[in-house]
């Protein structure tokens, strides 16, 4: 398990400095490095380096580290809910907070509207605090009508909500169009030009979030058993459930604001590291962000330089690129497991 | 030890368990049987604390809806019929979950050689020490039935309720668990009421035994006080005593 978590480490690493070095420019990992060392801590460095500096700092190492931070956020969000609410299709879009963000974003994109403390993070802003409120109603609601907050109960009204606030932003779609491509350029995922600003705010989030998360992996892994054995061993389950949810709607909620609606690597990513490390949550929830962020750098790099200068929908290359792998690793360990019979 | 006063427990309005009152001591084993649909799982999952009820459930003396969850959890542990297993965890991380209570370590949830200890002398009961390490995934229904036998008793409880802990098991196991279970709560004055579909197995475990029909208590007392060809015959519209005599008779032709 060591080995495999410090290849994993090392892996990670590696896709991170390929998706700064490699574009229209390609730039030695030693430059790069070079480069930060020089940002941090001002250690001069030739010319040659130099002429990178922009490219590195300004555009490719935020991008690569912000494409990193949301991959991770989503896969950890992902691998709760499938926990939680012991379904393996489950993830935060399932319970709305796509549709809530969406809604928040069609509110700035459409209606133009702008908060003047928050000013260029309007979006982001409204994006997550509609994100989050969706949830709290989807939870509150079934808390209502389901004292015992049953995972198909908490499913199908987020399910049912996530359709009622997706009808209202096609309703501001349809009345107000002028502004109609941004919104779905918006809502196909990017993290072109977003700066240091969303990695000084969403970075310590998540990471805070990530941490907070696994230190209830053994709650985690008692709820896939279900709920009453969940009970009956001593979890505190409305409490667990209610922190667990919430903190992974805030996790889906704070990457999409930002960076737009990416889907798929939040149902893969815990899926594949479930089958390389195991279920155990102590490993599944750090390791889902690792894996999750790497791959996510990839899908990024893949969109910005396979039909360079132009940039793919991240959201569809994270379904391209991902699928195929899923099946490989799901499948071929089925396979084995099937001869061995 | 255990005392449930006039308890009624219900789905949406009706009742199915009605108006029971009853009284465990330390020590004792309670079988519960009685056709299906009598309402002996509900029961016992709300002396779990895990459906609301009307009346009084009381451990030691103390309401059980005053206690915590985790109060309750160190009293009693229930193990339920299996459900599906959608993740898979080794044999070993399977039975670690019934120390959650038990655990120093709060953060991470690592377990100490006194966790560890545990889980192994609870797997060597349960003949799973060659197992540990597979997945439970891979797990035959008996096996499996065993892990989460094992889990549960790791959970060190003072009372242990058990839905139909033979299902799934063979003959060897059936028995073997039950001795088990005498010699467990002898062993440490703890409790084990069990819900069982085999009179056999019900009377081989208990002092007492516990008939229910349409919710209500039929019978309660002493196995040999108790059970009779006409309560049998009563309780589940069969001549048990009957089948039980053809049983013996095949048996006997068999041995001869």
């Amino acid at each position: 398990m060591k080995v495999k978590i410090i290849i994993t480490i090392c892996a990670s690493l590696v896709v991170l400095v390929l998706g700064i070095a490699l574009g229209s420019v390609n730039i030695p990992p030693g430059e790069i490095f070079a480069i930060i060392r020089y940002r941090l801590t001002g250690t001069e460095f030739t010319e040659t380096v130099n002429n990178s500096t922009a490219i590195v700092w300004n555009l490719r190492l935020p991008r690569a580290l912000l494409a990193f931070i949301a991959g991770g956020a989503l896969s950890v969000s992902g691998a709760v809910m499938q926990s939680v609410l012991r379904n393996p299709l489950a993830s935060s879009f399932t319970l709305g907070v796509s549709s809530g963000a969406s809604l928040g974003a069609g509110i700035v994109i459409l209606l133009g509207i702008t908060i003047p403390v928050a000013a260029m993070f309007t979006l982001p802003v409204l994006g997550f605090a509609f994100g989050i409120g969706t949830i709290f109603l989807v939870i509150g609601f079934a808390s209502k009508v389901d004292s015992q907050m049953d995972n198909n109960t908490i499913i199908l009204t987020g399910m049912v909500f996530s359709l009622f606030v997706n009808a209202i932003t096609t309703l501001m779609s349809a009345l107000a169009r002028q502004n109609l491509q941004q919104l779905i350029l918006w809502q196909m995922g990017s993290f072109s030009m977003r700066g240091w600003e969303a990695i000084y705010i969403l970075a310590p989030a998540v990471v805070a979030g990530v941490i907070f998360i696994t230190h209830f992996n053994r709650e985690l892994d008692i709820m896939t058993f279900g709920e009453e054995q969940a009970k009956t061993m001593g979890v505190n389950l409305k409490r667990v459930k209610w922190t667990l949810l919430i903190l992974s709607a805030a996790l889906t909620g704070g990457a999409i604001a930002f960076v737009g609606v990416i889907g798929f690597v939040d149902l893969v990513a815990p899926h594949i590291v479930r089958r390389i490390f195991g279920s155990s949550h102590r490993y599944v929830i750090p390791l889902s962000a690792l894996f999750g962020g790497a791959f996510m750098v990839i899908c990024d790099l893949v969109a910005r330089t396979i039909i360079a200068p132009r940039d793919l929908p991240v959201g569809a290359v994270t379904a391209f690129l991902g699928t195929p792998f899923f099946a490989y690793i799901y499948f071929s360990k089925r396979a084995k497991k099937a001869q061995v019979r | 030890m255990l005392t449930l006063k006039n308890v009624s427990v219900g789905y949406t309005g009706a009742d199915v368990v009605k108006n029971i009152t009853l009284s465990v001591e330390q020590n004792e084993n309670l079988s519960i049987i009685g056709p299906n649909g009598c309402g002996k799982t509900t029961l016992l999952k709300a002396v779990a604390n895990l459906l609301p009820f009307k009346g009084d459930i009381e451990i030691s003396g103390k309401p059980v809806h005053e206690m915590s969850h985790r109060e309750v959890s160190l009293k009693i542990a229930l193990l339920s019929q299996l459900s599906g297993i959608y993740f898979s965890y080794s044999v070993f991380d399977t039975v670690m979950m019934g120390r959650y209570l038990h655990i120093k370590d709060k953060f991470l949830g690592l377990p100490s050689d006194e966790d560890r200890e545990s889980v192994m002398k609870t797997l060597e009961v349960m003949d799973l020490s060659k197992e540990k390490d597979r997945s439970i995934t891979t797990l035959s229904g008996g096996q499996l039935q065993r892990v989460f036998l094992a889990r549960t008793l790791v959970q060190e409880p003072e009372i242990i309720l058990l839905d139909e802990p033979t299902n799934h098991l063979d003959l060897k196991y059936q028995i073997e668990l039950i001795d088990f279970l005498k010699k467990w709560a002898q062993s440490g004055n703890r409790t084990v009421i069990g819900v069982l579909h085999d009179i056999n197995l019900a009377m081989k475990l208990s002092d007492n035994i516990l008939v229910m029909k349409d919710g209500e208590i039929q019978v309660h007392g002493k196995v040999n006080a108790v059970i009779n060809d006409s309560l049998l015959r009563q309780v589940y519209d069969i001549d048990v005593a009957r089948y039980m005599r053809e049983s013996l008779k095949i048996w006997e032709e068999l041995r001869s």
